[in-house]
């Protein structure tokens, strides 16, 4: 297991500094300069000159990829283009904000869907089964940014629960309700996506192992519903939603972009987005790392979780 | 997992909607709503920087100028009152003497002195720094014509400070005072040299200071600033201009949709001016039926222009047929519901120097087209339509364009980019029609953009009548001189046409009635002219 890991990070390290010279010539191609954008549209051609010396965007694409490679080893990302604050700094401060909407999302996403997935198989074909995946059409097919605006128009402007956007009401400190109340609808809104898709996979699944025949037997020597459902077809079924649990946790770190716009949720999403429209290339390049990072770890975890559940799998 | 699990985690999830429900209810879902001692103001734009002499967009110098001051302010167009300076005059529009207020401190308790004024606009002419200012010194002496001092110079000459409160300055030739008392007087903002003479020139934009001005001399000192999403300030009592009546400023940063619900719940008592807060035209109804809001729909300086590249064009006959070919009442009536003016040229009705005179051109495509056929167009050849994203209304206004041009018969093709790349595009001509928005000064130099050599002129316009004409313009001293140099170039670019001014869109200024004092104002300069007086309603 052990040898295994190693193998796998050691392969991991030409594929993430792949991904970053992908990410930086992609950012590169793009026409016109940043420095446009970080001066007056009647500045001179020397102002855009000093200010892309400034930002190091005077040298060759290479030589800026290499000085940001070399600046990587020494754990620096580098300053934002827009306010040269350090990009360490300005991912950290909105890695915790996105890791607490998200992980609270997936988290209330599965205690949900799980038990439904598990019950719309059960009573396959039944009206309670073709509600449930009605339902969770409708989860999958309502865009976020829609289920989002009609919240906040019901929940926050009409009925005045909730705030309509932020992580806490500025300049009041927040406590734990504060920040919970900011919380309830973007995690609604996530959850609502996440839980939709993940019922549909544990429903078929837990459909598809009914099916084997190894039920089948647990059925001929007498075992109760409950014992097949939960031990028997339950464990084999949750090899697929595995993989799938892994592919939602890398969007622990990269956010949810839609949805912290519109909620204005302080994150990675709205940081993303941020920096693509002030085409800040230093920002953009850490996201892009840390994200690249967060995916490759997910995968990882989802293999070793594929042991826990599958004991054939076995890992040399 | 058991069946005895799946029972738990259900219970376990009913008890968290449970939960979760009794603190929704109590959550502090308005929050901030009316008096109290923190005012919220909405605005969309974030800042791009927060140093004080390098700011490339209005979301900054508004940001900034709520904790720093200029030596005056501009409330009204040309209408000036002082500030950090009781007065700034000259007897000859060449010599000018700065008279600085006695007393004012820097929020350390530092005096803010004459040296301090020296020294910044020494910063701004130094070649090794980084500044969006140099455009506003451009008349001093010694400086060349992006205001900055040659290499190795470190001093303005002619720039000193005779004692603590007085400060003096040259311009080559001599100049309208207003020029320099918006120029310098508004524009420039003061920076501490106690705090930054330790750094040199090009140290200064990467410096702490310039990432959140930690010695500040305005009515509010910065507290903290998360990244965009919202300014924190909080008063400063020693401010000469007398302590601030409200004790927190807050500015939330959302997209633009999000200000009409943000106004209605009392998150947000008032959005900000300056085309950074603006209110979806869409949403004004709704605004307006809010009963403890005030709105109120006022003209800009900013204008929108289609840019015609005259080597494509060379004939004018050809600009001034495509300029009738534009309906742009349509423009007006259906995008900006109204709200918004039809105007040729670079003054829109704030500006003082509009002829009100000059008939704007028709929309009349018979006789766009007779003058296209005259100017022998080809009307197979492609034109190639450049549009930058981000301004929504431009987008769709580029639509209404599109119909307007085929409905003679031409054939344009459009393609959207993103600003910088649009903006990469029209340096390079690489465009036959751009569109292009711009806000100018009060004061009417727009040589940027019309001048043969103008670092903005996106068309390639070169006539040696308006460069002449822009010069004198620039170097005439009285005001009723400079009224008529303008009116002249504005018949002229009528008749040239190099650039057409789609329109001036209107922008809504929406006010808690809990504020007494204070919000955006018709021009933005005069929304943070009285900051520091800012009340809320029974205050005293």
């Amino acid at each position: 297991m052990v040898t295994y890991l190693i193998r796998r990070i050691l392969i991991g390290i030409p594929v993430l500094l792949g991904v970053t010279l992908i990410n930086f010539l992609i950012i590169n191609l793009a026409p016109g300069s940043p420095a446009d954008l970080y001066l007056s549209p009647t500045a001179t051609p020397e102002d855009v000159a000093r200010t892309e010396t400034a930002l190091g965007l005077d040298k060759p694409v290479f030589v800026q990829y290499l000085n940001w490679l070399t600046q990587l080893l020494h754990g620096n990302l580098g300053v934002s283009f827009q306010n040269r604050e350090p990009v360490t700094q300005l991912i950290a401060d909105r890695i915790g904000p996105t890791l607490l909407l998200m992980g609270t999302s997936l988290v209330i996403a599965y205690l949900v869907a799980i038990p439904i997935g598990i019950f719309a198989a059960r009573r396959r074909n039944t009206a309670a089964d073709y509600g449930v995946v009605g339902a969770s059409f409708l989860g999958i097919s309502v865009p976020h940014f829609f289920l989002g605006l009609a919240m906040i128009y019901v929940f926050a402007l009409t009925l005045g629960w909730f705030p309509t956007g932020g992580m806490v009401t500025l300049g009041r400190g927040g406590g734990f309700a504060d920040r919970v109340s900011h919380l309830v609808l973007p995690v609604v809104v996530l959850a609502t996506g996440v839980a939709a898709g993940m019922v549909r996979y544990v429903r078929s699944s837990m459909i598809d192992a009914f099916g084997q025949d190894y039920i089948r037997t647990a059925k001929a020597k007498g075992l109760g519903a409950s014992v097949i459902t939960n031990k028997h077809a339950l464990r084999n079924a949750l090899i697929p939603v595995v993989t799938v649990i892994g592919i939602d946790l890398s969007a622990l770190i990269g956010g949810a972009i839609v949805t912290e716009q519109i909620f204005q949720w302080p994150g990675i999403g709205l940081l993303t987005i941020q920096s693509i429209g002030a085409r800040d290339y230093a920002v953009l390049m850490g996201i892009n790392l840390i994200a690249a990072i967060a995916v490759f770890a997910a995968n990882l975890l989802t293999d070793i979780a594929y042991a826990v559940v599958d004991p054939r799998v076995a890992y040399a | 997992m058991s069946a005895r699990t799946t029972h738990r985690l259900s219970a376990g999830l009913a008890a968290i909607g449970l939960l979760l429900i009794p603190t929704a209810c109590t959550g502090n879902a308005g929050s901030g709503g009316g008096g109290g001692d923190t005012l919220y103001v909405g605005t969309v734009n974030p800042p791009a920087s927060f140093n004080p002499i390098n700011q490339s967009d209005v979301g900054g110098q508004f940001a900034v100028r709520f904790a720093m001051d200029t030596l005056l302010d501009q409330p009204e167009p040309l209408k000036f009152v002082p500030k950090l300076a009781d007065s700034i005059e000259s007897k000859d529009n060449k010599t000018f003497t700065v008279k600085l207020h006695a007393g004012a401190k820097w929020s350390d308790g530092q005096p803010i002195t004459a040296k301090d004024v020296v020294y910044t606009i020494n910063l701004i002419a130094n070649r090794d720094s980084l500044t969006t200012l140099g455009g506003n010194v451009t008349a001093l002496t010694g400086v060349d014509a992006t205001g900055k001092l040659p290499k190795g110079q470190a001093a303005v000459p002619g720039l000193t400070a005779p004692d603590d409160t007085t400060v003096v300055f040259t311009t080559k030739t001599p100049v309208d005072p207003n020029y320099v008392k918006e120029m310098i007087g508004t524009k420039v903002v003061i920076m501490p040299e106690h705090v930054l003479a330790k750094s040199t020139p090009a140290q200064i934009d990467d410096s702490k200071f310039a990432q959140l001005p930690d010695v500040t001399s305005g009515p509010y000192k910065f507290t903290k600033y998360t990244q965009n999403a919202s300014i924190e300030y909080a008063a400063n009592p020693d401010y000469y201009g007398g302590a601030p009546k409200i004790g927190k400023l807050i500015m939330k940063i959302m997209p633009a949709s999000n200000l009409a619900g943000e106004l209605q719940t009392g998150s947000i008592m008032m959005n900000s001016g300056g085309g950074i807060g603006n209110i979806p035209f869409q949403d004004l109804k709704t605004v307006k039926a809010f009963k403890d809001v005030n709105t109120k729909v006022n003209p800009t300086i900013g204008f929108q222009t289609i840019q015609f590249n005259v080597k494509t064009f060379a004939d004018p006959r050809l600009r001034a047929g495509l300029a009738h070919a534009i309906n742009r009442k349509q423009i007006v009536d259906e995008l900006l519901l109204g709200n918004g003016e039809v105007i040729d040229g670079p003054y829109t009705s704030q500006s003082p120097f509009l002829d009100k005179n000059l008939k704007t051109l028709s929309y009349d495509p018979v006789l766009a087209k007779k003058l296209l056929t005259e100017a022998g167009w080809d009307f197979s050849r492609k034109i190639n339509f450049v549009v930058p994203t981000g301004n929504k209304i431009r987008e769709r206004s580029a639509d209404i364009l599109l119909q307007n041009f085929k409905a003679i018969g031409l054939n344009v093709v459009q393609t959207n980019y993103d600003f910088p790349t649009t903006l990469a595009k029209a340096r390079a001509k690489d465009h036959d029609m751009v569109l292009m928005g711009l806000t100018f000064n009060i004061d009417p130099d727009v040589s940027n953009m019309y001048s043969s050599t103008g670092s903005f002129n996106l068309t390639g316009y070169n006539s040696p009548e308006s460069d002449k004409l822009l010069l004198a313009g620039k170097s005439a001293a009285k005001p009723e001189a400079r009224h008529q140099i303008y009116n002249q170039l504005q018949a002229l670019w009528q008749a040239d046409m190099p650039v057409l001014t789609l329109y001036s869109d209107h922008a809504v200024a929406a006010t808690n009635k809990s504020v007494a004092v204070g919000g955006a104002t018709a021009f933005w300069p005069g929304t943070v002219a009285n900051v520091g007086q800012w009340a809320f309603e029974g205050a005293n």
